[in-house]
């Protein structure tokens, strides 16, 4: 019966072109805006490293004044000062941990005519390679040697190397950061976790760098932070020394900790940590502490998925509902306009349930198409969010759950809309309509 | 085959009460050929509709068949009609987006039959009709007269006991209408019962019995054409 329903479906959607082309497109619009809503929703609402989620943990430290104020929940800063990182680096080898910020320079190859390039570049340690599952195209991250003695050598992206070289193993040449020559040892794959949760500063969902250089430098060549540096102290900071020695936060700091039992033992460490601190008084607070916080918590702390994405996805439905009550209206006067037909086909001998199915059928297939359309729309749009406004490259990308779930949200909407309709005209009175043509 | 017994039918508007029908009485055998005329109004489709479960009844009873259909679920009314009744109405009523070959294989959809039994059906109905050759027309490329052929060819294809139709030459010309009634007649041999409601005397000389409803009731004037016709209108008389 379904394949009969789905012919006299076809049929009747070709036999009033206007008023299907009108159904299909209001359709298409509602289902078109609201994907494109769901996707930014879903996309950014995405865990970008579920393989590692619950074992990767961002560290936070109370290490502010009595009097500070901070914008998190626990009123916990989300960065570490310069000292505290470099002193928990040093110890606790068991685990991989690293300190990083975020940097930039002006980049060329050893070529005298090649223009430079403004690059943002992470200052890091080796590990953040493996901790979060940074694959190499070619080479390997520095050495282990290289993070303790200042060593002039860069990790590039294939992006730069594409842009620096036109691709290709190119590891081992040298390349201008600023005024110095940095040796290429390694180039990473395409990497590009969204949000970009080890780093939130500057906006959730910015582009990774493209430079990674060993944080021992840092010291060294005054390399300035490109993110947030949050002091609280009233302090004279006018030298780059000043600023490593002080109390302003600046790093983020992350740990991984395979299992609850290292998680312990970290935290041990770090809790033993803040007291040897207080005991120096350097931290003042009564509450002075640290915090553990895996990917999925760091990212709820952080509130990445904002309230105004929700905003979004809420009224792009309303959007959808009045492109559907639009369409109830139109399918409720094409088929009231077939009621004679429907009459006939009571007096031959179908049920009313066989009617309401027949028109359910008919608005599933419209959903159906409009669906299809709408995930086209839904494309569009999305393309041109990405062309039009930079940090939505990822983001504004569908994934298999939004391509499949948009025409299944059409047809369930429809059908939903079609409803009302498909029971007026099944509860018409055929005998009305047999009288006379 | 078909016995009512004192069927009410009111139509209840805003403004007013209709009594289309008032202690109906009528009892038709099988194999019958029943013409039934009558006043304008006098409630003469709302007889049909009612006997082809179109429209339910007020109060009385009505056995269809042998089976009395008061209480019945829509699905089961349905369900009876498709398999028992076949309707021809004045204007035709052929679906005007389907072909002839659809239009008739419209009952036999709701019947269930298969792809092949459905096939065979059709083209046996409307050759019966003489229309085979125009199977993939759509009803607005034919005459009047051919139309009432293919509605009478999608009554027959679910070879029913029952044909019902409502002024079925009204609405053709007289050689058509006599064709039209002709192939009644012959259907009628086959062993179809048929009632059908006319205005045309002369048409309703040809059938086996006359009955006339005039307000509501039926009038005891009954013609009969040889044959043994029973001489029953009264409620107790059985089918
Ligand atoms: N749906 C309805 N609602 C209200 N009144 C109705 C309805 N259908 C019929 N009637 C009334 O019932 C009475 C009988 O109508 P019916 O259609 O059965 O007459 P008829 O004998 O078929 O007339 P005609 O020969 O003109 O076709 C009429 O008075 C009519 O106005
Ligand atoms: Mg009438």
């Amino acid at each position: 019966m379904f394949s009969y329903y789905l012919q006299l479906a076809a049929k009747s959607l070709k036999s009033t072109p206007i008023t299907t082309l009108l159904m299909v497109l209001a359709i298409a619009c509602g289902i078109g805006i609201s994907m494109t809503a769901l996707t930014l929703n879903h996309m950014t609402g995405t865990n970008p490293i579920p393989e590692k989620s619950s074992q990767l943990f961002a560290v936070q430290l109370q290490s502010s004044g009595k009097t500070s104020e901070w914008p998190t929940s626990d009123n916990v800063p989300f960065q570490i000062a310069y000292q505290d990182a470099t002193n928990l680096m040093r110890v606790m080898p068991k685990y991989k941990h690293t300190a990083m910020y975020k940097t930039g320079f002006s980049v060329r190859t050893l070529e005298p005519k090649f223009a430079p390039l403004l690059r943002t570049a992470r200052v890091t340690t080796r590990h953040f390679f493996s901790m979060f599952n940074v694959k190499f195209l070619y080479g390997a991250p520095w050495s282990e040697k290289v993070d303790e003695n200042p060593t002039l050598q860069v990790v590039i992206n294939q992006d730069l190397n594409n842009k620096l070289f036109g691709g290709g193993d190119n590891t081992g040449k040298e390349i201008f950061l600023d005024d110095k020559t940095y040796q290429i040892v390694g180039i990473i794959e395409p990497w590009h976790p969204k949000p970009k949760f080890y780093d939130l500063n500057n906006g959730s969902f910015q582009s990774t760098e493209q430079l990674f250089i060993p944080l021992v430098l840092s010291s060294t060549y005054e390399l300035p932070s490109f993110g947030n540096n949050n002091g609280w102290k009233d302090e004279r900071n006018n030298t780059f020394k000043d600023k490593l020695a002080s109390e302003v936060l600046w790093l983020q700091y992350w740990a991984e900790l395979p299992d609850a039992e290292a998680k312990e033992h970290f935290q041990q460490f770090l809790t033993g940590y803040v007291d040897e601190q207080k005991k120096l008084a350097r931290f003042e607070r009564d509450d002075a502490r640290a915090v553990l916080r895996n990917v999925q918590q760091w990212l709820d702390y952080n509130e990445v998925v904002g309230d105004d994405s929700y905003v979004l996805v809420a009224v792009s439905f309303m959007f959808l509902t009045v492109c559907l009550v639009n369409s109830i209206g139109l399918l409720l006067a094409k088929f009231l306009r077939s009621a004679p037909s429907v009459g006939v086909r009571r007096a031959l001998g179908a049920s009313k349930g066989q009617v309401f199915s027949q028109h359910l059928v008919e608005v599933g297939l419209l959903g159906l198409i409009g669906g299809l359309l709408g995930l086209v729309f839904a494309y569009l749009g999305l393309t041109l969010l990405k062309n039009n406004f930079a940090g939505f490259d990822f983001v504004a990308t569908m994934d298999m759950v939004m391509f499949l779930s948009a025409p299944v949200i059409a047809i369930c909407a429809t059908v939903l809309a079609g409803v009302y309709p498909a029971w007026r005209v099944c509860n018409t009175l055929p005998s009305i309509y047999l009288k006379t043509q | 085959m078909l016995v009512m017994s004192g069927i009410n039918k009111v139509y209840q508007t805003e403004q007013v009460q209709t009594h289309a029908l008032r202690e109906f009485n009528l009892s038709v055998a099988e194999g019958e050929f029943v013409a039934v005329t009558g006043p304008s109004g006098s409630g003469k489709t709302t007889f049909l509709n009612i006997a082809g479960l179109l429209e339910n009844i007020s109060s009385g009873d009505y056995q269809l068949d042998g089976q009395s259909i008061v209480g019945l679920s829509d699905r089961e009314l349905s369900r009876l009609r498709n398999e028992k009744i076949g309707f021809i109405f004045q204007g035709f009523n052929l679906i005007p987006d389907l072909n002839l070959y659809e239009n008739v294989d419209v009952p036999l959809r709701y019947r269930g039959f298969s792809n092949k039994e459905r096939k065979q059906k059709i083209e046996h109905a409307l050759e019966t009709v003489g229309l085979s050759a125009r199977m993939k027309h759509l009803p607005s490329q034919l005459s009047g007269g051919q139309q009432q052929r293919v509605a009478i060819a999608r009554a027959l294809a679910g070879e029913p006991k029952f044909l019902l139709a409502d002024e079925p030459t009204g609405n053709l010309d007289s050689l058509m209408a006599k064709q039209v009634m002709e192939l009644l007649e012959n259907i009628n041999k086959q062993g179809t019962t048929i009632v059908m409601v006319t205005h045309d005397p002369e048409l309703a000389r040809r059938a086996q019995r006359n009955i006339q409803i005039v307000d509501g009731q039926l009038c005891d004037f009954t013609i009969y054409q040889g044959g043994t016709v029973n001489n029953d209108t009264d409620k107790n008389a059985v089918a």
